[in-house]
């Protein structure tokens, strides 16, 4: 089944990188879609079906861990798994970001290997 | 390595600065100051063909946003590598300027280091200008 996943990154450089260690990572993605700041991300979760979430922390207007809480509140968004990819490596983020229900940690820059370790059993868990 | 590619120190002392696009990250919190990356277009362009995988002549839509990103992980990864601080120091959101001519001031009195690289043969520079 192709994976419908939702991109979350203030840098659109950022989001192509990200779709792209997806496909190198061998998934079989389906419709991406990118949003630049977790208000946009949470209009496009009202709006459409996704499978999997991938969500900087550090972003303008709303940003990954208030984003995570409203998607969380959400009857389309509160059951699909969201992994956050940042720079903020701080103890507190992490706790942060996974107390709020992310499945996931992946910290920048990475390596498309790091991307499918992290999201392969996440999407494994879900099935 | 940046970006796949090997990063020098340059032989000569100083490098000449291009000053074309310049990414800032700002620290607040219990480290207060800023983190900069200053380089060429072409650097910049190249630095964005690297991290999408694509050629040159296609990246310099991207250059901006790349040298932000660079900025940003090199900002989280030195926040991440101080001991008790990195939870009380927060990052703001990358700022790019593209352009010379302009002068840079911050408010943060404290020290300040800046070192050049060379990145496929092209100055890049990073500063750190830092209050605690």
């Amino acid at each position: 089944m192709s994976i419908r996943a939702l991109i979350v990154d203030d840098s659109s450089v950022m989001r192509k990188i990200v779709e792209r260690c997806l496909r190198q990572a061998g998934m079989d993605l389906g419709q991406v879609s990118e949003a630049s700041n977790g208000a946009e991300a949470l209009a496009l979760v009202n709006e459409n079906a996704f499978d999997l979430i991938l969500s900087d922390i550090n972003m303008p207007v709303m940003d990954g861990l208030e984003f995570i809480r409203h998607l969380k509140e959400l009857e389309k968004g509160k059951n699909v798994p969201i992994v956050m990819i940042t720079t903020e490596g701080g103890e507190k983020s992490v706790l942060e970001a996974l107390s709020l229900g992310a499945k996931g940690y992946i910290r920048k820059p990475f390596t498309p290997d790091q991307v499918k370790d992290h999201v392969i059993p996440v999407l494994r868990s879900q099935s | 390595m940046m970006v796949g590619a090997e990063i020098l120190v340059p032989d000569q002392a100083d490098p000449p600065v291009v000053t074309e696009v310049t990414g800032m990250v700002g620290l607040a919190g219990e480290l207060c100051g800023v983190l900069s990356v200053r380089c060429g277009k072409h650097c910049a362009t190249k630095i964005a063909s690297k991290m999408l995988g694509v050629p040159v002549s296609e990246a310099a839509s991207n250059m901006t946003d790349a040298i932000g990103e660079i900025c940003n992980m090199v900002a989280g990864n030195f926040k991440a590598k101080l001991d008790g601080v990195q939870d009380k120091c927060m990052l703001s959101v990358p700022t790019i300027i593209t352009g010379g001519d302009y002068q840079f001031s911050s408010l943060a009195v404290g020290d300040r280091i800046e070192l050049p690289f060379l990145f496929e043969g092209e100055a890049l520079w990073f500063g750190l200008e830092i209050r605690s």
